[in-house]
């Protein structure tokens, strides 16, 4: 997929190239609203990464240039603001998501995922990994073919795990993704540990490899082992 | 004390100890002068006898006349001659009683005798008039002094209306409602000059909150970059290569320090956005309903604490920002989880016009201090701003909150209409 990022926090711009980046992915990047602005009318992407804050134009106005230019480019917007206005102005300009400073990177990643692959919908919307394929019109999981049963908790993580294959990802991460705010009740993390358990397990009976790894207690890496 | 109630006092005794000492004076020097008056017709009275001695070597009649005595007294030769004035009585014929008298007693030579003369005149008339003038001195005084006092009451009282004013505005100034005050008319200068500085003070202060709210606002929006900095090169450090065990454990205390302070920066947003009213999207907001949602969100953690949960929802429907129902019960409900001991119990009550969430827990009652910010317990693990979140909530929509404790058990109250 195509990315484009928008940020004009130079140390966190490189970290997100850093971690987009790999095999298939093409990341592009513009620290301010002129060389985006050039960027967006010369290019289509799949994926637009836009921070509202930018030194020298307000993020929102790019999305008016987007519009005015009939482009069909995902757009997720970061914010530092956890303001009300500033998400409902974003999403009715067209931005398709928003997320909040700070961020874990497995988070942005799927979300453009999710982005992406609603943009790209062509009636065969399935993730495919190796013998796993979900489907996420229809919610269905399957391993070689044969469907099983995941909770709605399970299914989630799963779908976590396919947008952020062979990275690790955080326990933080997961929590915030799949509880977000009630999370800060309870800081101790056997809540994920139960799911993660149990989506490991129904994935390996139904015949697939364990391709879940654990990582020294700080989080977990789905992938190729 | 009222101020008037002082100031009419003061007046008060001032009057009357100035009453007292004139009318004292006046007394004396009124009965002074007519005392004068008697004493000089007594010495032309003698002067009329002694001519008349003079004249026809013999003593005049002692006539009696209307309010004049003449007596004589024959004294023997070798008594000495005197002149004297004196109080005595006079007795009236005509009214055939006493009245108190001045007379003037003196000798008289006639022939070879010694005589005493006395002439009395009555004193009445005369103290009747110092009566008199004295009762009309004393009652126009009362009469000033009185309405005096009925002026001060309800002149002062008019006067001022406009400072009672300005005090009732300052009593109702609420900084969290950026109320106003207004500017009153009044003629006085006194409380033109007070209006006006109290007007500018309420705007300074206003200037100054707000200052101080904005930079709360930017200061934590500002750190939510370098956090997101810090966050994105922790999750990149991450896949950077095989890490240690140990490095994995520090990277966990890093990440979940992000997370307090992140949380932290966000309750601190939210407490300076409800304060400015910034949270728009007020609705009718039925808390039956979204007590159910919070429950079925909760139960997980409830199952893993053990936790029973008795629920007794009546309808309740609420106008209010749904947002900020959201946050008031997810603070309610987490504070019973996470104040609560394993196998203890919570119970939502909902009725129309209130909610109740009981829980047991440990065996301390909370204080009014709990509600301030950053306030907690020795043993809270939290940031001590959840229960001034609520408290905030609830100032804004008029909702009175409560805490009770009893039997070890805790009560958070909220009254929707009061």
């Amino acid at each position: 997929m195509k990315i484009l990022i928008v940020e004009d926090e130079l140390s966190l711009l490189d970290s997100m190239l850093t971690y987009f980046t790999e095999v298939g992915n093409i990341c592009e990047s513009a620290s301010t609203y002129l060389a985006a602005s050039e960027k967006i009318n010369l290019y289509s992407y799949d994926c637009i990464l836009l921070d509202l804050g930018l030194p020298d134009g307000e993020g929102l106005n790019l999305l008016k240039e987007l519009k005015k230019l009939k482009k069909n480019d995902g757009v997720l917007i970061i914010s530092a603001r956890h303001s009300l206005d500033d998400k409902l102005s974003g999403l009715d300009l067209g931005a398709d998501d928003y997320l909040v400073k700070p961020f874990h990177l497995s988070e942005l990643k799927a979300r453009v995922a999710a982005i992406v692959r609603r943009k790209k919908f062509d009636g065969n919307n399935v993730i495919t990994f190796n013998e796993i394929s979900v489907d996420i019109t229809k919610m269905e999981t399957s391993v070689k073919g044969q469907i099983i049963t995941l909770t709605k908790k399970e299914y989630d993580l799963l779908i976590y795990f396919l947008s952020n294959k062979g990275k690790v990802v955080t326990k933080n991460a997961i929590a915030e993704h799949l509880w977000g705010d009630e999370m800060d009740i309870s800081d101790d993390f056997d809540f994920i540990y139960t799911h993660i358990k149990n989506l490991r397990k129904k994935i390996i009976e139904a015949g697939a490899s364990d391709y879940l790894q654990s990582v020294y207690g700080i989080g977990y890496k789905f992938g190729n082992v | 004390m009222k101020l008037a109630d002082r100031y009419n006092r003061v007046n008060l005794i001032t009057a009357l100890i100035v009453l007292l000492i004139t009318g004292i004076i006046y007394y004396v020097v009124i009965h002074f002068i007519f005392t004068e008056k008697l004493d000089r017709d007594l010495t032309v009275e003698e002067d009329e006898i002694k001519q008349y001695v003079a004249t026809y070597q013999k003593l005049p009649l002692p006539a009696s006349f209307l309010d004049q005595q003449v007596q004589y007294k024959l004294l023997n030769r070798d008594d000495k001659e005197s002149r004297f004035f004196k109080n005595t009585t006079y007795y009236n014929s005509k009214e055939k009683e006493s009245e108190p008298g001045r007379s003037l007693i003196t000798t008289l030579v006639q022939g070879n005798n010694l005589y005493e003369v006395t002439i009395t005149k009555s004193r009445l008339e005369a103290d009747d008039l110092v009566q008199i003038i004295l009762l009309i001195t004393l009652g126009v005084t009362c009469l000033l002094l009185l309405s005096l006092i009925l002026i001060n009451r309800f002149v002062l009282k008019r006067l001022w209306m406009p400072f009672y004013a300005i005090l009732e505005q300052m009593k109702a100034f609420n900084l969290v409602k950026m109320s106003e005050i207004k500017l009153n008319s009044t003629d006085v200068d006194e409380f033109k000059e007070l209006n006006t500085s109290a007007v500018q003070m309420a705007l300074r202060v206003r200037q100054d909150y707000k200052e101080l709210k904005n930079f709360t606002d930017n200061a934590s929006h500002e750190m939510m970059t370098p956090l997101a900095v810090i966050n994105s090169k922790l999750d990149t450090l991450l896949q950077a290569g095989p890490i240690t065990e140990r490095q994995g454990v520090l990277m966990e205390d890093i990440y979940n320090a992000i997370n307090r302070l992140t949380k932290l920066n966000q309750s601190l947003l939210l407490l300076t956005k409800i304060e400015n009213n910034l949270i728009s999207d007020v609705q009718l907001v039925d808390f039956r309903e979204v007590i159910t949602e919070k429950c079925r969100q909760f139960q997980e953690i409830l199952k893993k604490e053990n936790l029973s949960l008795n629920i007794n929802l009546k309808p309740c429907e609420i106008e209010m920002s749904r947002y900020l129902a959201d946050i008031l019960l997810n603070n309610l409900l987490g504070n019973a989880v996470k104040y609560n001991h394993t196998k203890g119990f919570i119970t939502i009550n909902l009725d129309n016009d209130f909610i109740e969430i009981i829980n047991s827990g440990k065996n301390f009652s909370l204080t009014d201090q709990h509600f301030d910010r950053f306030f907690k317990s020795a043993s809270s693990e939290g940031m001590g701003l959840g229960l001034a979140i609520i408290k905030q909530i609830c100032t804004l929509y008029n909702f009175s909150v409560t805490y009770s404790f009893f039997q070890e058990n805790h009560c958070f109250k909220v009254l929707f209409k009061n």
